[in-house]
């Protein structure tokens, strides 16, 4: 092993000790339904941690992946928070059983769409809490300060949400666990149904359970 | 028990700090008279002095003592605060003096008067308004009691209760009082245990109301105000504030008297209404929704807090209204098995808090409309608990997911054998590698608001699946599949 990566094995295990609750493992997921995502994940979106899900491409699932969950909380009776920083959900979509769950916030900007996931991250009600920034100018993404997602960070530690960061490009600094959807997908698979499409999705993960360091130390980013 | 009085000291003193924010821990002694002659009348505990006391010696012996004028609005808005908390008691009350009011407590529930009667000093001192109760057979027995309070007094033996009070208490007058130092009457226990005809036929009449006074028996008739109905207030600074502090202290004071209002109406607060006004004669209007009817002030301001942290106004706020629209409390129990919510008062509020920054109508649980007509949807208030989940459909839904451009991305279209070839727009500009479609749809043709479309999937060269969109002769990109 390369001396760095001894130093940093070092570190982590002399931070572990010091913050033995930071660097706990998240106590249950939430699944997500997506076979490669809970996969990636271990299981599920860990709760009261960050995801974050860049999707690379366009049409490379990320919106199949946030169906799915829809569902997947739908079917366990679980409420489920849309933070749309965009405003791109679309409702007539979805069967109207799959909805009474859920509850939308349609914001208009960044800005808005944190404030306002960090209060749903905060309530306590909510099993899974996802803030879909893509659609947003990326400039605005750039601006969003590092102190609004360890803010963000904070208050999902204090609860058993799951929170789900939907984005078109890596934004969170020291996110726990960070997936990548790199493919665009075609249009003649376009016909199939969603669980197969679903389960067929590429998924890369740029960040787990292994590299996760203590976020709060700023080390990883 | 008939009759509560709920009675402030220092009533002037409290009234003028609760609407001054820089008073708040500070040492003050309201003035009365002028000039030379004036007297720090009441002076607040941080001072540690007796009240009464010249001014000039008031401030030699307290020199960070700050002197203040009686505040008659503020008195005013003290008194009808405590009206409306007192109303929440019962509904017939008499503001008796200014800082006191006595209810008729007669036919009430005394188990829940129980509980109002302690909670209802811890609420109005939050509200910034210390007061003593007392509770007892007669008006004025209980306006004895609530002297003697700390905060709550309930006299069941009137005897007893009354029997070591010092005579100043029935007010006697200084005649009176002579004399009846000279017989060595120094209580209301020694007077009333003098015959009553006795003491009539020595002091007369006015001796027998006084007889009466000490034991407690002194009945009359209440004069009944009403509190405030309209739920509303309105206010002006002087100068105009531009921090949000200044502003939302008085929010706290006036919303908390409003709160108080309501519940007397035995309603709650549906909608509050926010109006500031600006120095340059222009003003923010702002409407919130509450998901649920409440009367928790608390709740209120945080909810107003999370908008107003985002509002940047064009002048100096001069004067600000507020006004809660009225509704009836829910008081339905939810079922056995209903288990929908952890926390029911802050998902509430947490909604309502979203509500205050995304806007309006802008958060809730997503209905989509019984039409074919495109993004037709309504936002609804969320459930209290979810319903078990229907049998999966018959047909699973295929394809990719939409998301939706609000508003469409406009783009021209360049076509090859009748399909897109080509989309030119400000935020697309591709060749279409594969295209779908069309799908032709209309509706509503016998309404004004008739709609038609064609669209198309459309696969790009660059990589995306979009929908394209035809409506009233121009072509849009309105989804991409993802």
């Amino acid at each position: 092993m390369p001396r760095s990566s001894q130093s940093v094995s070092a570190l982590r295990e002399v931070l572990a000790a010091r913050f033995p609750e930071k660097a706990r493992r998240p106590e249950g997921v939430l699944p997500t339904g997506i076979a490669p995502v809970d996969e990636a994940l271990g299981g599920g979106l860990p709760a009261g941690r960050l995801t974050e899900l860049v999707s690379a491409a366009p049409s490379s699932g990320g919106q199949l992946v946030f169906f799915q969950l829809l569902l997947a909380t739908r079917s366990a009776r679980q409420r489920l928070a849309l933070v749309d920083g965009a405003d791109g959900f679309d409702p007539q979509d979805a069967p109207p059983d799959a909805l009474p769950h859920l509850v939308w916030a349609r914001c208009a900007g960044a800005a808005q769409a944190l404030a306002a996931a960090e209060i749903l991250v905060r309530d306590g009600n909510y099993a899974a809490v996802v803030l879909d920034v893509r659609g947003l100018p990326v400039r605005s993404l750039r601006q969003i300060p590092a102190s609004g997602w360890y803010r963000l960070q904070r208050a999902a530690e204090g609860g058993a949400a799951a929170v789900l960061i939907q984005s078109t490009l890596p934004l969170v600094p020291g996110v726990p666990f960070r997936l990548v959807l790199p493919d665009s997908l075609p249009l003649e698979g376009a016909r199939s149904p969603r669980a197969g499409l679903a389960g067929r999705l590429r998924v890369e993960k740029a960040r787990g359970h292994e590299e996760a360091l203590p976020s709060t130390l700023g080390l990883t980013g | 028990m008939n009759y509560a009085v709920l009675r402030a000291e220092d009533f002037a003193l409290q009234a003028l700090r609760r609407a001054d924010p820089g008073l708040a821990r500070a040492p003050v002694a309201l003035l009365r008279g002028e000039g030379r002659h004036a007297l720090a009348a009441e002076v607040s505990p941080e001072s540690g002095l007796p009240p009464g006391l010249p001014a000039p010696l008031a401030l030699a012996r307290c020199p960070g003592l700050l002197l203040r004028p009686r505040d008659p609005a503020a008195e005013a808005e003290a008194q009808s605060l405590l009206i409306a908390a007192a109303s929440t008691l019962a509904p017939r009350v008499e503001a008796t003096a200014p800082g006191c009011c006595t209810a008729d407590l007669r036919g009430a529930d005394p188990a829940a008067l129980g509980r109002a009667l302690r909670l209802l000093p811890l609420e109005l001192a939050r509200a910034g308004l210390a007061v003593r109760i007392g509770a007892a057979a007669t008006a004025l027995l209980a306006l004895y009691a609530a002297r003697r309070a700390d905060p709550v007094l309930v006299v069941e033996r009137a005897a007893e209760f009354l029997a070591p009070l010092p005579l100043d208490f029935a007010e006697p007058q200084p005649g009176q009082a002579e004399v009846l130092a000279q017989w060595g009457i120094r209580t209301l226990g020694q007077l009333t245990a003098l015959p009553r005809a006795e003491v009539g036929r020595r002091l007369g009449p006015e001796g027998v109301a006084l007889w009466e006074r000490a034991a407690g028996e002194s009945e009359r008739v209440l004069r009944l105000v009403e509190p405030g109905r309209t739920f509303a207030v309105e206010w002006a600074y002087e100068p105009p504030v531009e921090a949000i502090e200044p502003l939302f202290f008085r929010l706290r004071r006036f919303a908390e008297r409003v709160a108080f209002e309501l519940r007397a109406a035995g309603l709650a607060a549906s909608a509050l209404a926010l109006t500031l006004l600006l120095e340059d004669g222009s003003d923010y209007r702002r409407t919130f929704t509450l998901p649920e009817p409440n009367t928790d002030v608390d709740g209120w301001l945080r909810v107003l807090q999370a908008h107003l942290e985002t509002v940047r106004t064009a002048a100096r706020v001069s004067g600000v209204r507020f006004a809660a629209a009225e509704a009836r409390a829910r008081v339905k129990q939810d079922g056995l098995f209903d288990t929908g919510l952890r926390d029911p008062q802050a998902f509430w509020e947490s909604l309502a808090r979203v509500g205050a920054i995304v806007g309006e109508g802008r958060v809730g649980t997503p209905r989509p409309a019984d039409t074919h007509r495109p993004d037709a949807f309504t936002l609804e208030k969320p459930a209290p608990a979810v319903a078990p989940a229907a049998d999966a459909p018959v047909h699973p839904p295929r394809g990719l997911v939409p998301r939706r451009f609000r508003p469409p991305w406009p783009v021209q279209v360049a076509w090859a054998e009748g399909r897109p070839a080509g989309l030119a727009g400000p935020e697309l500009r591709d060749a279409v590698r594969e295209a779908r479609g069309p799908w032709r749809a209309s509706g509503d043709w016998w309404r004004p608001d008739a709609w038609a479309r064609e669209t198309w999937q459309v696969e790009l060269a660059g990589g995306g699946i979009y929908e394209l969109a035809r409506e009233g002769g121009s072509w849009s990109v309105t989804a991409i599949f993802d």
